[in-house]
């Protein structure tokens, strides 16, 4: 029976260890592995995502598409595609984003019926993605450079962080604050507020998953205060490290989908 | 409008809304269930993969012009537009097909009024890793202007873009051979059109236009007709993308897009035809400032008229584009554009002009300004498009507002209102032409 003291003991430790070493105290850093669990899972990745939008009468809006990623290096620079296949008038329509840490993000949207490749200015990254409540910096993801932190909570189960805008003209908002569970370090809700300080828009996570060892978004849903209007977006297939190709992520891509890769 | 004209209109209306509203409730009422179930936990789990893809639209547009004209009707747009779009996807091919059942009222007889029409018939495969060929009826776009085209010689569709139509009417189809290769960072692009695509032009027909040979306004619809070239025509482009500068080449051999040379047809009757025309030309595109810079520029050699002395056939140019686009504030896009059309041999051409007094400047220039402005999540999108000739002193004011009620409804009006100080400028000959549109789609 002397095991289990031993073992007891060996397990306490272990706790004690991973409780000090979870409890961070440096907002940069938690925003750091936060940024790394949210949008840089494995070297690349891809996944079917759906978005539903429902406006402030409850009219629904859908958009259905296919996202692959590429990470030029963890925290740096990525590639992504997004091709749509719903509904009819978006159908075809490919969004190509070279994110870029250092620099604005290089866009561009393909309109298949005007067989045009349109480019989107940086500008509007805080501007709707495609009609939903997510921004296009919500998909492709904000660069935390841009913004300064302060921890304001650390409980059990979660690490609350502010933070605000260095250029407060580049933003609709004052300040957002954000739930980053300690487990898997996603930010499970994130709050942004006006100049009031009056609640406007709400992001939260809905549902994850643990898929190929990383903790996976697979329900998340942005509220617009104001008018109650929100959308929901899901995904499915999830698959990480699937080898994808440096050249697919190409204008080539835009009026040749690359199909291997998006089954 | 004359009564019997008024009683007329009003029946067709109510024959395109009728209709118009049978089918799309149909549609949408279909539309309505299936989305219900899509959106449940369960029925994401799988779907049902099938090769074939069908979708598509009923459209119906209705407009008019609001100054006295001397074409036929007042009507600029009244039609019905049932689309069908099928894609079959193969591992190794994919072949698109959009095709369109149109009933346009103002088409003269009566008889040509309803037709088929294919917009798109291609077959797109790789025949090897780095070869893209797509091949068939097909929309073919490069360039980096707005609204304003220079190495673009593609099909353009003018009547469509005057009348109010989609966007996506102003390009015309173009039954082409295209072959794209990848070489490292490059990308080179050939087309080749076996027969010549021109613009769909104005004819009189739908809207008037200086004769430089009447020098008036004219309307001839169907007398006016056009020697055509059933020769081909090629375009090329070699493209690469630096660290987001995107760098172009282009080159150009066939005609001009629009029938611009006079030449005596086989029964000696002078009418106008589409001289021969190479270009070559080259653009940037660029962020800059937190905002997209373009630049762009072609060079057009009337290759009849290489001295610009035949004053029956239009000269070469110079064509000259800057543009800047940025979000002003939150949802409100502005970009300008500032073109400068130069026509080649120029003092060869006024010599040898007829009315040297109302020829183009040597220099055309033309500034655009585009706002955008989208709300409701961008349901509702407010659009302004301006075109302004301080050369010409004439205009052209595109404003539009359109309303996506959901995926399935769509609604929008604009007008096109031109004006200018001389009938014979490139806008100001259609100010007669200036009108107000409505469009309703349902899309399935």
């Amino acid at each position: 029976m002397k095991i289990l003291p031993t073992l007891f003991i060996l397990s306490w430790s272990m706790l004690v260890f991973f409780a000090q070493a979870a409890d961070m105290k440096n907002a940069n850093e938690i925003i750091t592995k936060a940024n790394l669990a949210s949008y840089y899972s494995a070297d690349d990745g891809s996944a079917q995502a759906r978005m539903v939008i429902v406006d402030a009468q409850g009219n629904k809006q859908m958009r259905q598409f296919t996202i692959l990623r590429k990470d030029q290096a963890d925290l740096g620079n990525q590639d992504m595609l997004v091709f749509f296949s719903r509904p009819t008038d978006v159908k075809g329509t490919v969004f190509r984003v070279v994110k870029k840490v250092e620099s604005d993000d290089d866009r561009w949207l393909y309109l298949p019926a005007l067989d045009l490749v349109k480019r989107i200015s940086a500008g509007d990254k805080r501007t709707s993605f495609v009609g939903a409540h997510f921004f296009y910096e919500d998909v492709s993801g904000r660069n935390p450079a841009e913004d300064n932190f302060t921890l304001l909570n650390s409980d059990d189960k979660f690490y609350t962080i502010k933070a605000e805008a260095k250029d407060k003209n580049s933003v609709e908002f004052d300040h957002y604050i954000v739930r980053i569970d300690k487990q898997h370090f996603l930010p499970m809700q994130v709050d942004y507020f006006n100049s009031q300080g009056k609640k406007t828009r709400t992001m939260e996570v809905l549902k994850t998953k643990v898929i190929d060892g990383f903790t996976t978004v697979m329900h998340s849903k942005i509220t617009q205060h104001a008018d109650g209007s929100y959308t929901e977006m899901q995904f499915r297939n999830v698959k990480y490290d699937l080898g994808l190709p440096d050249n697919i992520f190409s204008e080539r891509s835009l009026r040749n989908p690359p199909k291997a890769w998006l089954k | 409008m004359e009564c019997s004209t008024v009683y007329k209109l009003a029946k067709h209306l109510i024959f395109l809304g009728t209709s118009l509203f049978i089918t799309l409730q149909c549609i949408a009422s279909n539309l309505e269930v299936s989305d219900e179930e899509d959106w449940s936990d369960d029925n994401w789990s799988e779907e049902v993969t099938s090769p074939w893809k069908f979708s598509g639209f009923v459209e119906t547009g209705y407009g008019y012009l609001l100054q006295d004209n001397i074409v036929a009707s007042n009507l600029s747009l009244a039609e019905l537009t049932a689309r069908v779009n099928i894609d079959y996807s193969h591992e190794s091919f994919e072949l698109v097909t959009k095709s369109e059942l149109v009933y346009d009222h103002i088409l003269e007889p009566a008889s040509d009024r309803a037709f088929w029409k294919t917009r798109e018939l291609n077959v797109r495969f790789s025949p090897t890793n780095n070869t893209d060929v797509k091949i068939g009826r097909q929309i073919l776009t490069w360039g980096t202007g707005d609204y304003i085209f220079l190495n673009d010689l593609f099909a353009k569709n003018w009547q469509s873009f005057f009348s109010g139509r989609d966007d996506q009417y102003l390009k015309a189809p173009s039954d082409s051979a295209k072959g794209t290769w990848y070489i490292g960072d490059y990308s080179l692009d050939l087309t080749w059109t076996p027969e010549f695509s021109p613009d769909v032009y104005l004819t009189g027909e739908r809207f008037s236009f200086y004769s430089p040979q009447v020098e008036d306004i004219v309307a001839p619809a169907e007398n006016f007709s056009v020697q055509k070239t059933n020769k081909a025509q090629w375009s090329a482009r070699i493209a690469t993308n630096n660290n987001g500068v995107e760098y172009a080449v282009y080159g150009y051999k066939g005609f001009w897009p629009t029938p611009l040379g006079m030449a005596e047809n086989k029964n000696q009757l002078l009418l106008p035809y589409f001289p021969e025309m190479n270009a070559w030309g080259t653009s940037i595109r660029l962020p800059l400032s937190g905002g997209l810079f373009n630049a762009e520029f072609s060079s057009y050699s009337s290759i009849e008229d290489t001295q610009g002395n035949n004053p029956l056939i239009a000269n070469g140019q110079n064509r000259f584009l800057v543009g800047f686009e940025r979000e002003v504030i939150k949802n409100l896009t502005a970009s300008v554009q500032i073109y400068i059309e130069q026509t080649k041999h120029y003092d060869q051409f006024i010599a040898h002009s007829a009315t040297p007094e109302t020829e183009v400047d040597e220099n055309r220039q033309l500034l655009t300004l585009r706002l955008t402005y989208s709300t409701l999540q961008q349901q509702l999108i407010y659009s302004l498009f301006n075109f302004y000739s301080p050369t010409d002193k004439d205009g052209y004011l595109k404003p539009s507002i359109t309303y996506r009620y959901n995926d399935q409804w769509l609604f929008s009006g604009g007008a096109n209102l031109f004006w200018g100080d001389k009938k014979y400028t490139f806008f100001g000959q259609h100010q007669q032409n200036t009108n107000v549109w409505l469009r309703v789609k349902a899309q399935f």
